[in-house]
């Protein structure tokens, strides 16, 4: 026990200053101003979090450090906004998008498919080009006359904002019907299953490096045949499917416009890490430059769709009860009005954002914990993180667990995307200060160390928390009748200060292991 | 003679260091075969060189009679080839246990093999618990070669698994991969050779990144000339 | 005795051709631009706006950027540091001179002392977390001390001296050297601080402590086992990036209207690693050639597509990455020593 104590004894005074300091933070103010602070903190630390996480095990694993983190976390809270205020645009856009993946899902058998065409080596070098320019021309014909119906950011009175404030007020409000006009639907529909194809294929022949040969069997064309399904049965019941989601309560839709937000940043991720970083990963500085420009190319993809301006999602109405006896006092008042603010303390607690988000935040803590420490994907997760090579060598296929990973680590992203949605809102910038936040919260937990990103991140809400509201109630200086009130540019320097002490004292964070 | 390896003239590059420069291993089917050499002669990148770590550039590896040396390295492991590094590679963040589980290519594997395993290194038992750091180094060494035993190999390639060892353990050792050879081929690095020619049947010497002789053990052992000269042992 | 400086002269000429033809365009350059615009000479040095006077003020920004970008392949492509607070260097060089102008009516000699001073303890203070923290830390340590820079000097109780979000603006820049009058005479000055600055880490890196910053970068850790106290060498290397993009920073501000506090943001050392990822890291020259199309793909882009410029420019970099992964120097000299190899091979068949 001594040797314990010998041994991390910075890291035990470290963490006692840090304690000694929330101490003192929570006398200087009353009771209620503490509580809604350290739940406001739990909540900003828990979205840090999510994004922190998924970036550090892809780091610890992969050894990428992937910059573009804060622009999916965004790209998250998009795509959840979408299917939650615009339903009819989301089952739209189910048939082509499953159609454009259906190609890639073949992926297993078009190296097969290559070594049976002879052909000679010139037409070799050109073939793959040649391929992803035909895709590239059917794609760029047939989607833009393909009808979805969507909104305008051009246009005030259809513009994203607009959408989100209709639906704020109760009615939701959708687009016509958008038609075949321009284009025959089975012409379209064919044209994006071949374009999808032929790119997939073209794209598989840039990777000339040879794999196993291996027999293959059904479940090579499952995904195929299961993206294909989908994309039939959304565009038959198209319309049935709208109207079953626009009538369902609000509450069922928020669960699947989080369920479709994590589950696409997840199929992302496995996209970008499989045709984008895989080739990479001998020239590690290219990666950086990489994420870079995926960063930025997202961040102009988003202002493209849906505009510049910020707007609010609204509250699922499970959270968004007033009137009556809100705020609730008690648990059976909030459960019955579903009051979206309760007394704690006599603090006024904004039920979504200060204690739905947290508990979101502690069940994936556990969740992915228990993955880690539970599963057999936990385990090599954890020993590949230390050495890649000696997993590979006992016959474990490293690259499938690094797509998964990677996947996995953009799907937290997403998903904390989406719960900040309504409390944040959506913006082009919210990436970045939270992935800034996520960053500083993993060089002071420990870059590749599960529990610190999580002691981190919370380390990293609560500072910033307490210094905004002491901003606004000031701080007493001992001894003088001078009132410090710290503003706002003191937010992120205290935690950028906090990051250099402590990298400075403890150089792999507070957690992070010696090398 | 049958041989379950056969390594035909690779060439191997390190990034653009080239390190093997034709090296040919071949090993009987059932046998020991020692690779001897001085410290950096090319003999742990020979071993990674035919289970793909640093696929050769040129070259054949011939596995069980299928040429292996395109494949991905845990496509050629899968084949039925355990690895035992230098410096054991136990890792740090799994117990003893999961170290062992980790190696599992077919579920219930462990289970299956963990009586064997604990027959040959009773020690590991009392250890399950224990996270991989923990273990004294003749410890780590009986695990690393246990984690090669968990799937079904019938080829285990072993790096200097003497190397820091007390006189002891290496005792202990040798007899476990003597009983192992029952069973399976093995590859053995070794730089001490009184361990390596009471083990080996077959030696391959490798010098600077090149095979340059090879035979049968007891031929060796009255071959002082070469001894001294590739060895420099006395 | 003549004969062998001619000799020397000729084969500097020869060795050296593709450097003495840029340099000679780069000094015709604003005649030429003029000349194709109907300007003559004449009119050119008496800094009549127009084509050649915009072409000057492109080139002076590309020149600026070029000497940044170089201060920023010797700490990351030379040494091998990544540091994400690169921004703070410039973003001191560029603040210290307007402040020191504008506010207290220094001279521009005066000016420029100061603003090396600071170069040399920033370095310094920089220098001081590097024998604890090594590569992603060092990366995060950078970046903490320069997002604080950055907030220091976005902060509205600093505004009177900085300007705060808006920009520092209104700083008096002596006639001689005037942007707006004596351009030409402008961007002479910078192109003969470039070509300097460049000649001199051209010096350094042939140097033997540059050789030790290579061998530092290649691994630090036998670097240190051949003897070598690598944090001097790597103190070395700091403080002559950061006097350089001081000097880029003094330049800065005496060339621009406004000085935006966004040279001092986080974009700004992405700006640098993307100049040197597009021309080549580590190569000095790629420094020079990103920067060039750098600031002309972001121009172009701007110019002639407007608000989505920052996609394509996104798509272009991963597309450099892809397909051009040594950037254009580096794959030019390895696929210019393909070409002669083959030129070789050939030679040999028939020869
Ligand atoms: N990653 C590497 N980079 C450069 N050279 C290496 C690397 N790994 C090994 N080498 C060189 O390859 C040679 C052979 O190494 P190795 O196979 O480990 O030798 P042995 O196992 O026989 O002692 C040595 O000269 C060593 O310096
Ligand atoms: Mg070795």
């Amino acid at each position: 026990m001594s040797s314990y104590f010998r041994k991390n004894y910075v890291l035990l005074i470290t963490l006692s200053v840090i304690a000694a300091l929330f101490v003192a933070a929570a006398q200087g103010m009353e009771k209620k101003d503490f509580v809604i602070t350290l739940l406001r903190g739990l909540s900003v630390g828990s979205l840090t979090f999510l994004v922190a996480s998924g970036f550090s095990l892809i780091f610890g694993l992969l050894d990428v450090l992937n910059l573009a983190h804060g622009t999916l976390f965004m790209i998250g809270a998009y795509i959840g906004w979408t299917v939650f205020v615009r339903p009819d645009t989301f089952v739209d856009l189910l048939t082509p998008l499953a159609l454009i993946l259906s190609g890639f899902a073949l992926g297993d058998v078009y190296p097969l498919l290559a070594t049976r065409i002879r052909l000679g080596l010139s037409v070799k070098r050109i073939l793959p080009w040649a391929l992803v320019l035909v895709s590239i021309l059917i794609f760029g014909f047939i989607l833009p006359r393909y009808p979805i119906s969507i909104w305008d950011v051009e246009n005030y009175g259809q513009s994203p904002v607009t959408y989100s404030f209709m639906a704020d007020q109760g009615t939701r409000l959708l687009a016509p019907v958008a038609a075949f006009t321009e284009i025959s639907a089975p012409l379209a529909l064919i044209g994006l299953l071949l374009a999808s194809i032929i790119g997939a294929f073209g794209l598989s022949l840039f990777n000339s490096v040879t794999q196993q040969q291996f027999k293959l069997n059904w479940k090579n064309y499952a995904g195929f045949a299961i993206l294909l399904l989908v994309a039939l049965l959304t565009f038959i019941f198209n319309e049935s499917l709208t109207a079953s989601l626009t009538g369902l309560s609000s509450n069922w839709l928020f669960v699947i416009a989080v369920l479709v937000a994590t589950l696409s940043g997840a199929g992302l991720g496995a996209l970008i890490e499989s045709t984008l970083i895989r080739p990479l990963y001998i020239r590690p500085i290219y990666q950086l430059m990489l994420t870079l420009g995926m960063s930025a190319i997202g961040i102009e993809i988003v202002r493209a769709i849906w505009g510049r301006p910020e707007f609010v999602m609204p509250k699922p109405v499970f959270f968004n009860g007033s009137g009556g006896v809100c705020p609730a006092t008690n648990f059976a008042d909030w459960w019955a009005n579903n009051c979206s603010t309760i007394l704690l303390l006599d603090g006024r607690v904004r039920v979504y954002n200060e204690i739905f988000i947290p508990i979101v935040g502690l069940v994936v803590l556990i969740s992915i914990w228990m993955l880690l420490q539970r599963t057999r994907l936990g385990m090599v997760i954890r020993a590949g993180v230390q050495d890649r090579e000696m997993v590979e060598a006992l016959g474990i296929n490293v690259r499938r667990v690094f797509t998964m990973v990677f996947a996995l680590g953009v799907g937290l992203a997403a998903l904390g995307g989406i719960l900040a949605a309504p409390s944040m809102g959506l913006s082009n910038a919210m990436g970045e200060s939270l992935f800034l936040n996520a960053l500083i919260a993993l060089a002071i937990g420990g870059l590749t160390n599960y529990p610190g990103a999580a002691l981190g991140s919370v380390l990293v809400g609560l500072i910033q928390q307490f210094i905004i509201k002491y901003g606004q109630i000031g701080i007493a200086i001992p001894f003088t009748d001078i009132i410090f009130k710290p503003t706002p540019p003191l937010v992120p320097a205290s935690t950028v200060l906090l990051m250099v002490i402590i990298l400075l004292i403890l150089p792999n964070g507070l957690l992070g292991k010696k090398e | 003679m049958e041989y379950i390896l056969d390594v035909q003239n690779i060439h191997t590059f390190i990034g653009q260091y080239h390190i093997l420069q034709g090296v040919d291993v071949r090993v009987p089917k059932g046998s020991i075969t020692a690779l001897l050499g001085r410290n950096g002669a090319g003999k742990t990148t020979t071993l990674k060189s035919i289970i793909g770590l640093t696929p050769p550039r040129e070259g054949k590896v011939i596995y069980e009679g299928k040429e292996v040396q395109d494949m991905r390295s845990f496509d050629i492991a899968s084949k039925g080839i355990g690895f035992v590094p230098e410096h054991r590679a136990i890792f740090r963040d799994l117990t003893v246990e999961e170290n062992l589980k980790i190696a599992e290519r077919v579920k219930g594997d462990y289970l299956r093999k963990k009586e064997f395993i604990f027959d040959l290194f009773p020690d590991l038992k009392r250890l399950m618990a224990l996270s991989g750091t923990a273990l004294s180094g003749g410890q780590q060494q009986m695990l690393a070669i246990a984690r090669a035993l968990v799937a079904d190999n019938h080829l285990l390639l072993i790096d200097e698994p003497s190397e820091g060892l007390a006189p002891v353990i290496i005792e202990h050792m040798m007899k476990a991969i003597r009983l192992l050879s029952k069973d399976s081929t093995i590859v053995l690095v070794e730089q001490n050779f009184l361990v390596a020619s009471q083990l080996a049947e077959y030696y391959v010497i490798i010098e600077e990144g090149r095979s340059v002789q090879a035979g049968s053990m007891k031929d060796l052992a009255n071959d002082k000339a070469a001894i001294h000269r590739y060895l420099g042992a006395a | 005795m003549t004969q062998q400086i001619n000799s020397r002269l000729s084969a500097f000429f020869s060795t050296h051709r593709a450097a003495l033809f840029t340099l000679l365009v780069l000094i015709l350059l604003p005649f030429i631009v003029g000349l194709m615009d109907g300007e003559s000479p004449m009119m050119v040095f008496a800094n009549e706006s127009g084509n050649s006077k915009f072409a000057q003020g492109l080139a002076i920004e590309i020149f600026i950027l070029a000497l940044y970008a170089l201060s920023f392949d010797l700490i990351f492509g030379i040494t091998g540091m990544l540091s994400f607070g690169h921004s703070m260097f410039f973003g001191v060089g560029a603040y210290l001179t307007g402040i020191a102008i504008k506010t207290f009516g220094l001279s521009l000699p005066a000016t420029l002392g100061l603003v090396f001073i600071a170069a040399i303890v920033q370095a310094i203070l920089f220098g001081l977390v590097l024998p604890r923290v090594k590569g992603i830390t060092f990366a995060l340590v950078t970046l903490g001390l320069g997002s604080v820079f950055h907030i220091v000097v976005m902060s509205s109780e600093l505004g009177p001296y900085t300007g705060a979000d808006v920009g520092l603006q209104g700083v008096i820049v002596p006639a001689f050297i005037s942007p707006a009058n004596e351009r030409l005479r402008f961007y002479f000055i910078a192109l003969t601080i470039l070509i300097l600055v460049y000649l001199i880490y051209k010096r350094f890196v042939d140097s033997p402590t540059g050789r030790v910053c290579v061998a530092i970068r290649e691994n630090e850790g036998r670097a240190r086992m051949l003897g070598y106290n690598t944090f001097y060498f790597k103190l070395a290397a700091l403080t002559l990036s950061s006097l350089t993009a001081a000097l880029a920073g003094f330049m800065h501000t005496l060339y621009q209207p406004i000085v935006s506090p966004n040279i001092a943001g986080m974009g700004f050392t992405v700006t640098a690693l993307l100049i040197i990822l597009i021309g080549g890291v580590g190569t000095l020259s790629g420094a020079l050639v990103g920067a060039v199309v750098y600031r002309l793909l972001d121009f172009g882009l701007r110019r002639y597509i407007g608000e989505s410029a920052s996609f394509i420019s996104g798509a272009v970099y991963v597309l450099f990455v892809l397909f051009i992964p040594f950037g254009i120097v580096g794959t030019w000299k390895m696929k210019s020593l393909q070409i002669k190899q083959g030129w070789q091979r050939i030679q040999k068949l028939f020869g």
